[in-house]
């Protein structure tokens, strides 16, 4: 867990929020009706049921803070009912209210709006692809769960809020959420978008869909996939999963439950956090980025068929937490492994490029230029891309590094190469920026081009995923990790 | 990651990390990329798959819930320890378990769901071992547990257990967001099918799909991330508090 001077500041920037906002409601609410605010609260400790409506609560409503980013608000109606019927419970005759301590204390807030929400509301640049074809990037965006589609030559001026995109996918029924790699099909355009942890499905839509559609085609995935490679001459789709620290090959017409044809996992193979994947298909070979935090799973001659969820019976699925071997969890450098493309089983690499002098520090998407024999590493912890000679072994130092406040890359989790158009594409998950280069770009090299998701003086909040959260009550900080 | 543990009389946050099956220990104040102060890992620790955790400043002990089991460590292990102590509850939820501590009236609180069964919360004492039955469970269709959401607070002073679930059962969409979501507060001393006595922002308020809460008496708040709106939250709910 790492923390940027951006994230620091940001958090200090809330901090301050949270105490204006107690020292204005202070204020607003002071005096008489925070007095009664609190003896009502007070009196709800004493009351007892009647079988009448009681007074239990004054709620005040909370101004918003910051730009007023906030859900819809929902009728109550329905609400009410449900919260309703769950706090009769506790009175209901021959309910279960006589074994609480006091059931007396029923309180229906469901309706109370936070007082502060820590949103952000542009999009968060996650992966990058582009459409030859058809002359478009595609982006996927891990804050507000959409795919966005901008013409490939958009150029956000200097002074606009951000450029609209040509199409947006996103809403419940695309199954869209925290996506993080992407494949455009050269043939016919078809969006092929990863979800990360949470949806366990990949979604496959024509360059058509637009706005809250269901996938023209999906496939049930090991939970925690994160990169994808698609080899179109031999019509493979291949996922690396986080987790389980493995790569499953799909047939690319695969759909629904279909099972994977192949399985790479295994202490040999070195996989060890994977994210992303870089196809290199003339020479038939797959690179993939590891962060580097592993642990065994239940070794030997064990069939590999999933033993729980969804993967339950399927084969070549990998073993998950339930196959973990207590004990064996390590933390290794960050790494690039090399297989060849039907490498299957526990099969050790061709190759691996990890070391001090690699500069890697999470690297996350990889893309493979084959006219220079180059790979090019969005390298999320350090800001910065690394070039490194596909050949390479051992700890060596990449032959470029693209990096620097010019360069504006920050938290780099995707890249893609142009091949056609001689031009190398980053995402920026920590700035709301999609950023364009030569590919022989190097050092502190401004963009040629630069696609903006939000306004060029608005932090990016880099929340993904929130799952637990934390309150450091000594400085009055939130901890959010992700 | 799936847990933060702040310890307010040492100043640290606790976190588990799950792929490599470790337990980090970092400064309050950390920044940046700096080193944690003791980790966690190795053959002996019996560590699988932590994915959540839970600091007992008082008594300086970490609870790791793992699957059926809760293994508790000394707060000031380094390395290749083994735990000091094993809950094995015969009531224990598998899958997805969070626990919280109350070093006050010495419980532990262990939350969990089950295919089929819905949330439960399993009160334990803090110091019990081995296959020991619970003192208390809460859960049932009345209760309102449809699931046991993330990591979750105890607030001793009221003997209150405040933590994310769910009404009803999951559905496809709902399994992305869903109005059923709400923060939702017991007491330690409930057992049985028992409702909560309050139901903060939801259901049918403003959450889609909850995950952990955080406690802020001082301020009279609750702090809730929530994964579809990729946001985190402050409630002033001095009620519970």
């Amino acid at each position: 867990m790492t923390y940027s001077p951006r994230l620091r500041r940001r958090a200090n920037f809330f901090v301050f929020l949270a105490m204006l906002s107690v020292v204005a409601g202070s204020v607003l609410l002071g005096g008489d009706i925070e007095r009664r605010a609190l003896v009502a609260a007070s009196q709800v400790a004493l009351l007892r049921p009647t079988g009448s409506a009681q007074w239990i609560s004054l709620e005040p409503l909370a101004e918003m803070i910051g730009d007023g980013e906030m859900c819809e608000w929902q009728p109550a109606s329905a609400t009410q009912s449900l919260a309703t019927a769950l706090l009769q419970e506790r009175d209901a005759p021959g309910g279960n209210a006589g074994r609480s301590s006091d059931s007396a204390i029923q309180v229906d807030l469901s309706q109370r709006k936070p007082v502060r929400m820590i949103r952000d509301p542009y999009a968060a640049y996650s992966s990058v692809a582009v459409d030859p074809t058809n002359n478009e990037v595609v982006l996927t965006d891990e804050n507000l769960f959409n795919i966005l589609v901008y013409n490939r030559t958009d150029n956000t001026p200097p002074a606009a809020k951000m450029t609209e995109p040509k199409r947006v996918i996103g809403g419940l029924k695309t199954k869209i959420e925290f996506q993080c790699g992407l494949y455009i099909d050269p043939q016919n355009g078809d969006i092929y978008a990863v979800n990360n942890d949470t949806v366990d499905t990949l979604v496959i839509f024509s360059r058509q869909a637009k706005g809250d559609v269901p996938p023209d085609r999906e496939v049930e995935t090991p939970h925690g996939t994160f990169g994808i490679a698609v080899d179109e001459e031999h019509h493979e789709i291949l996922l690396t999963v986080q987790h389980d620290s493995a790569v499953v090959t799909y047939r690319k017409t695969a759909k629904g439950g279909e099972s994977p044809i192949r399985l790479l996992q295994g202490d040999h193979t070195l996989l060890a956090d994977p994210h992303g994947m870089a196809l290199d298909a003339k020479n038939d070979v797959i690179f993939v980025t590891n962060h580097g935090s592993v642990h065994q799973v239940r070794p030997g001659d064990v069939p590999r068929e999933g033993t729980m969820g969804r993967g339950f019976g399927k084969s070549n699925w990998p073993l998950g937490w339930n196959d973990a071997v207590p004990g064996s969890g390590k933390n290794l450098p960050p790494s690039i492994t090399v297989y060849l493309r039907n490498a299957r089983g526990d099969t050790a690499p061709l190759r691996v490029i990890q070391g001090p002098k690699t500069q890697m520090n999470w690297p996350t998407g990889i893309a493979f230029d084959p006219r220079r024999n180059e790979l090019f590493v969005a390298n999320d912890m350090a800001d910065s891309i690394l070039v490194f000679d596909a050949s390479a072994s051992g700890d060596v130092r990449p032959i470029r590094v693209l990096k620097g406040h010019k360069s504006r890359i920050k938290n780099p989790t995707g890249v893609y190469i142009d091949a056609q158009h001689d031009e190398l594409w980053v995402a920026n998950f920590g700035n709301h920026s999609a950023t364009v280069y030569k590919p022989t770009a190097s050092g502190d090299t401004p963009p040629l081009r630069v696609i903006r998701s939000g306004p060029e003086d608005q932090p990016a909040l880099s929340i993904g995923n929130p799952h637990p959260v934390g309150y450091d009550s000594k400085r009055e900080h939130i901890l959010v990790p992700n | 990651m799936h847990a933060i543990t702040y310890d307010p009389i040492h100043d640290e946050f606790s976190v588990p990390q799950q792929f490599g099956q470790a337990v980090l220990t970092f400064r309050g104040g950390a920044n940046g990329e700096e080193p944690p102060l003791r980790v966690i890992q190795g053959s002996l620790t019996q560590l699988q798959n932590p994915d959540r955790l839970d600091v007992d400043p008082v008594h300086n002990e970490i609870f790791v819930p793992q699957d059926d089991v809760v293994l508790v460590f000394p707060r000031e292990a380094v390395g290749n320890v083994a735990p000091i102590r094993v809950l094995k509850g015969t009531q224990m939820p598998v899958g997805r378990v969070a626990v919280a501590v109350d070093p006050v009236h010495d419980l532990l609180v262990v939350g969990g769901s089950q295919s089929g069964v819905g949330g439960r919360l399993l009160i334990y004492n803090r110091t019990d071992q081995g296959s020991t039955k619970p003192r208390a469970v809460i859960g049932g269709p009345r209760s309102g547990l449809g699931t046991v959401q993330g990591p979750f607070g105890v607030y001793p002073p009221r003997n209150e257990i405040i933590l994310g679930s769910r009404i009803g059962r999951r559905g496809e969409i709902s399994e992305m967001a869903s109005e059923n979501f709400y923060v939702g507060v017991w007491s330690t001393q409930d057992n049985g099918d028992i409702p909560p006595r309050f139901l903060i922002g939801g259901p049918h308020g403003v959450l889609r799909q909850v995950r952990g809460v955080a406690l802020d008496p001082t301020h009279k708040s609750i702090i809730v991330s929530d994964k579809r709106l990729n946001a985190v939250m402050t409630f002033y709910v001095p009620e519970i508090f």
